[in-house]
C-alpha cells in the first residue's frame, strides 16, 4: 500500500475547499437517505398539480367547444389539432414521470415544452385572422397552466424560463395580431394573466413547500441529540477518526515496507506531524461538546444564527425532555423570524450552576440558562415558544434593547449522585 | 405543539397571499381601461381594492379570520357597485374585472379556509354567496352559465390548492420521521464507533509516537528500528479498522485477545523499548508481576508514557528510573530523572500534557498523580492506581 496524502484534514482546511461545515454531513446524510427530494411529498404535491391541470383543461376545452358552437373559427381543424396535442401531450408527460418515478429528465422535459409550443402554434394559426387572441385563445392559455404540471418534477427556474417565453410569445402575438381597443383589451390583460400567473403561483408555493421540508428534515436530525450521552461526539467523529486512522496506517505502512525511504522528506514528515496532531486532538477532545453544541453546529438554520456559551459543559445535564424544550425554543425563536433578515442571533449562555436553594427538590442541582436574542421583539413571539421554556424550568422574561431576554432556572439531577 | 402544523399554516398563508394579491391587481388593471365602469363607480371602487390588498398582504402573517373576512366583503362591494349601482351597465373590461376578482382574487381566501370544521363551513358561504351575485348582477351583460363556470372553476382551483397541501405536509412529515430515526440509529452508531476507536487508547498511544518520530523525519532513530515499529503499528491499525480492538502487550508477539487482566510486566517492556528506539534509556525497578484490570492498564500505562515523554523532551538527560511497587489496594509508580528540573510554578502544567493525559486518566479508573521537581535537582512524577 503506498502513502497518498489525505484529500482533506478532519480540523477544518486544508485543498482548497475552505472550513469545512459540520452542516455538510447533515447533507450527506440526508442525500444517502432520500435518492429523490419527491419521495419527501412533493410527489404528492404532484398528482395535485395534476389534478387541477386536468380541471383547467377541461374549463377550456369546453370553451373552445362553446366557440365551435357559434362558429367562431373559419376553419377550426388546426384548433381542434392544437388541443389534441395539447392533452397527448400531458398525458405523456404525467405517464412518464410517473413511470420514471417522480422526475423528468431532460429530453421528456423537452418533448413536453415542445408540444406545448406546438399547440399554441396551432391555436395561434386557428385564430390569426380572427385578430382577437384575448377572446378566443383556448388551448395557448390553457397551455400556460399545464406547466403546473411540471413544477414537481423539474427546478423551478426551468418553469419560470418556460412560463417567460410563453408571456413573451403570447405578448408578442397580441401586439402584432390584434388591435387594441376599448372592447378587447380587457380579455388580451385576462388571458394574458391566466396563462402566465397560474405556473409563477406554483412555483412559488412548491418553493414553499420544499423549503418546509428542508426546515423539518434539518429539525429532525437534530432532534436525534436530544437522546445523546452527556458527552458525544458529533455525527462525523467515527468517520473522522477512521479517516485518520486510515491514513496513519497507509503512512506507516509505507514506511514499514521501505516504499517511503527513511529519513522522511519534509513534506511527508509534516504530514505525519499534522497526523499526529489531529489524532491527538480527535482522541483527547472528542468529548468535551455536548449534545446541544452538536446540534447547533450541525443544523443549517440553528448553525447560522444561534451562538452557544457553555464552558463547563452543563448542557450535558439536561434531561431528553429540557433538551427538547430548548432545542424548540431555539428553532421557534429562529425560524419565526428567519424572514426578517440575519439580524437575528439568539445567544445561550449555559451555567455557572448552583446548588439548589430549595431543600424540597432534594439532592438537585440548578443550572441557570440565559437567552438573549437580538430583532426578537416580546410581542411577537410564538405561544409555542412559552411552552418550550417551561419544560426546560421557570423562567422570567424581559426585554432588553428592544429584544427579547429569557432567564431559566433549570433543574437537574447533581451528576455526582450518579 | 406541532411545529410542522404551524409551517405548514404560514405557507397557505403565503400561497393566499400571492394568489390574491396578483389577481386583485389584474382585476383593477381591467378596471381601470376606459369605459369599463362610470367615473363615479370606479372612484367608489378604489378604496375597495385597497382594503382587499391591505387584508391580503396581512394574510400571509396572521391566521385571523377578519384579514379572510374583509375582502369577500369588500370583494362583494366591489361587485354589486360595478354590475348594478352604476348609472349604466359595466362594459367587457368591467365584467373582466368582476370575474377575476370574484373567480380568483377573493377565491384566494379558499386557501386559507381549509383547516377547521368552521373554516370549511364559512368557506362555502363564502362561495355560494360570491357564485350567486356574480352570477344574477352579471346576467344582463353575460350568459349565466359562463359566469357560473368560471366561478365554480375559480373555487375548485384554490380549494383543491388549500386541501392538497395541508394534505402533502403530513405525508411528507411521516417521511421526515422516519428519516429522522434511522439517522438516531446512524448518530448512535457513529457513537459507539467512535467509543471504540477512542477506547483503543493504547493502541493510539504507540502510534502517535511513532508518528510524533516521523514527524522529526526520524532522525536519530536507526531506520530498521523506526520501520519495525511502523509494521507493528500498521498491523495493530489495519485490526482496528477490521474490527478487532487490539491492545500491545508486548513488543514481538501481538496477544490480540481481550484478557481482563495482563501481567504489568510484559506491558511495560514494550513501553521500555519503544522510549530506548527513540534515544530515552529505561530502568525498570521494582516488582513487574502485578496483575491488572486492562482498562486500569490502559491508564496506568498511558500515564507513564506520557511522563516519559515529557522526561524524553524536557529534561535533558537520556536515562530514566521508574520504579513500580504494590500494596494489597495500589500500584505505584515513581518516574525520576536527574535532568534539569523546573519550578512548578513557572511551568505550567496544561503545557506539559500533563493535566490532560496523565492526571484525567488516572482519574477515571480512581488513580491520581503528584508532580515533585525544582529546577537543577530532576522531576519525580508519583502515579497510583488501585488494584
Amino acid at each position: 500500500m503506498s502513502y497518498a496524502p489525505p484529500e482533506e484534514n478532519t480540523l477544518g482546511v486544508i485543498f482548497g475547499r475552505g472550513r469545512r461545515r459540520e452542516a455538510d454531513a447533515t447533507r450527506r446524510v440526508i442525500r444517502a437517505a432520500t435518492p429523490r427530494r419527491s419521495s419527501l411529498g412533493t410527489g404528492f404535491i404532484g398528482i395535485g398539480a395534476a389534478v387541477v391541470v386536468a380541471l383547467r383543461s377541461i374549463y377550456g376545452f369546453a370553451m373552445f367547444l362553446g366557440l365551435i358552437g357559434s362558429n367562431a373559427y373559419p376553419s377550426p381543424a388546426p384548433a381542434l389539432a392544437a388541443w389534441v396535442v395539447l392533452l397527448l401531450t400531458m398525458a405523456v408527460t404525467f405517464i412518464t414521470a410517473r413511470v420514471i418515478g417522480d422526475h423528468l429528465p431532460d429530453w421528456a422535459f423537452g418533448l413536453f415544452l415542445a408540444g406545448l409550443a406546438i399547440t399554441v402554434a396551432l391555436d395561434f394559426v386557428a385564430i390569426w385572422p380572427l385578430h382577437d387572441i384575448g377572446r378566443l385563445a383556448t388551448a395557448a392559455s390553457t397551455a400556460g397552466f399545464a406547466l403546473i404540471g411540471a413544477i414537481t418534477l423539474r427546478r423551478t427556474g426551468d418553469i419560470l424560463i418556460a412560463t417567460g417565453v410563453l408571456g413573451a410569445i403570447l405578448a408578442v402575438a397580441m401586439i402584432v395580431n390584434t388591435t387594441p381597443s376599448v372592447d378587447n383589451i380587457a380579455a388580451q390583460v385576462s388571458v394574458f394573466a391566466f396563462t402566465i400567473l397560474p405556473p409563477i403561483i406554483g412555483v412559488t408555493i412548491i418553493t414553499g413547500f420544499r423549503r418546509l421540508v428542508q426546515i423539518e428534515l434539518d429539525r429532525v436530525l437534530v432532534q436525534s441529540t436530544v437522546s445523546a450521552p452527556r458527552f458525544a461526539v458529533g455525527m462525523m467523529a467515527s468517520e473522522e477518526l477512521a479517516r485518520l486512522d486510515l491514513a496513519a496506517e497507509e503512512l506507516l505502512d509505507s514506511v514499514s515496507t521501505g516504499k517511503t525511504k527513511l529519513p522522511l522528506d519534509p513534506k511527508t514528515a509534516s504530514v505525519a506531524a499534522s497526523l499526529a496532531t489531529e489524532l491527538r486532538l480527535h482522541l483527547i477532545e472528542g468529548r468535551r461538546e455536548t449534545w446541544l453544541y452538536h446540534a447547533i453546529t450541525e443544523s443549517d438554520l440553528l448553525g447560522k444564527s444561534v451562538t452557544l456559551t457553555d464552558r463547563a459543559s452543563l448542557a450535558g445535564l439536561l434531561d431528553p425532555q429540557q433538551r427538547d424544550g430548548l432545542l424548540s425554543m431555539a428553532w421557534l425563536l429562529v425560524s419565526d423570524t428567519s424572514k426578517r433578515g440575519p439580524s437575528t442571533t439568539v445567544g445561550l449562555v449555559v451555567g455557572p450552576a448552583a446548588a439548589s436553594a430549595d431543600p424540597g427538590q432534594g439532592r438537585k442541582i440548578t443550572i441557570p440558562i440565559v437567552v438573549t436574542t437580538t430583532g426578537v421583539a416580546r410581542n411577537r413571539v410564538d405561544p409555542g415558544t412559552w411552552e418550550a421554556i417551561r419544560k426546560v424550568g421557570q423562567y422570567s422574561d424581559s426585554t432588553h434593547n428592544s429584544s427579547l431576554r429569557v432567564a431559566i432556572d433549570c433543574l437537574v439531577d447533581n451528576p455526582a449522585d450518579q | 405543539m406541532d411545529l410542522i402544523a404551524k409551517e405548514r399554516d404560514r405557507l397557505l398563508q403565503r400561497t393566499a397571499r400571492i394568489y390574491g394579491l396578483s389577481f386583485t391587481v389584474v382585476s383593477l388593471m381591467c378596471l381601470s381601461i376606459p369605459g369599463a365602469v362610470d367615473r363615479l363607480s370606479y372612484f367608489a371602487c378604489i378604496p375597495l381594492y385597497i382594503a382587499i390588498g391591505i387584508c391580503q398582504w396581512r394574510v400571509a402573517s396572521s391566521r385571523s379570520l377578519v384579514w379572510v373576512g374583509i375582502p369577500v366583503a369588500a370583494g362583494l362591494s366591489v361587485i354589486l357597485v360595478v354590475t348594478i349601482g352604476g348609472t349604466q351597465p359595466p362594459g367587457a373590461a368591467g365584467v373582466s374585472a368582476v370575474e377575476q376578482l370574484a373567480a380568483a382574487s377573493i377565491a384566494s381566501a379558499a386557501i386559507t379556509l381549509t383547516g377547521s370544521t368552521l373554516r370549511r363551513v364559512l368557506l362555502g358561504i363564502a362561495f355560494i354567496t360570491v357564485t350567486v351575485t356574480t352570477t344574477l348582477t352579471l346576467a344582463p351583460v353575460q350568459s349565466p352559465t359562463h359566469s357560473l363556470a368560471v366561478c365554480v372553476l375559480g373555487w375548485t382551483l384554490s380549494t383543491i390548492v388549500g386541501f392538497w397541501i395541508s394534505a402533502g405536509v403530513p405525508q411528507a412529515a411521516r417521511r421526515i420521521a422516519s428519516i429522522g430515526r434511522a439517522h438516531r440509529a446512524e448518530r448512535q452508531a457513529s457513537e459507539t464507533e467512535a467509543q471504540r476507536r477512542q477506547g483503543a487508547r493504547l493502541l493510539h498511544d504507540t502510534v502517535l509516537a511513532t508518528l510524533t518520530l516521523l514527524a522529526h523525519s526520524g532522525v536519530g532513530v536507526a531506520p530498521e528500528a523506526l520501520r519495525e515499529q511502523a509494521a507493528d503499528d500498521a498491523r495493530l491499525l489495519r485490526q482496528l479498522r477490521l474490527g478487532a480492538t487490539p491492545t500491545p502487550q508486548s513488543s514481538g508477539v501481538y496477544n490480540l485477545e481481550n484478557v481482563e487482566e495482563t501481567v504489568l510486566g510484559t506491558t511495560l517492556e514494550s513501553v521500555k523499548q519503544r522510549f530506548g528506539r527513540m534515544g530515552l534509556e529505561v530502568s525498570w525497578h521494582g516488582t513487574g508481576q502485578v496483575l491488572l484490570p486492562s482498562d486500569v492498564l490502559d491508564a496506568f500505562l498511558l500515564a507513564l508514557a506520557e511522563c516519559l515523554e515529557n522526561v524524553r523532551r524536557h529534561s535533558g538527560v537520556t536515562e530514566a528510573h521508574v520504579t513500580i511497587t504494590d500494596d494489597e489496594t495500589t500500584v505505584r509508580a515513581m518516574i525520576t530523572d536527574a535532568g534539569v528540573g523546573f519550578t512548578l510554578d513557572d511551568v505550567d502544567s496544561a503545557r506539559l500534557g500533563f493535566k490532560e493525559s496523565v492526571v484525567a486518566r488516572l482519574k477515571e479508573v480512581g488513580g491520581k498523580a503528584r508532580l515533585f521537581s525544582s529546577p537543577g535537582s530532576g522531576t519525580t512524577v508519583v502515579l497510583e492506581v488501585p488494584k
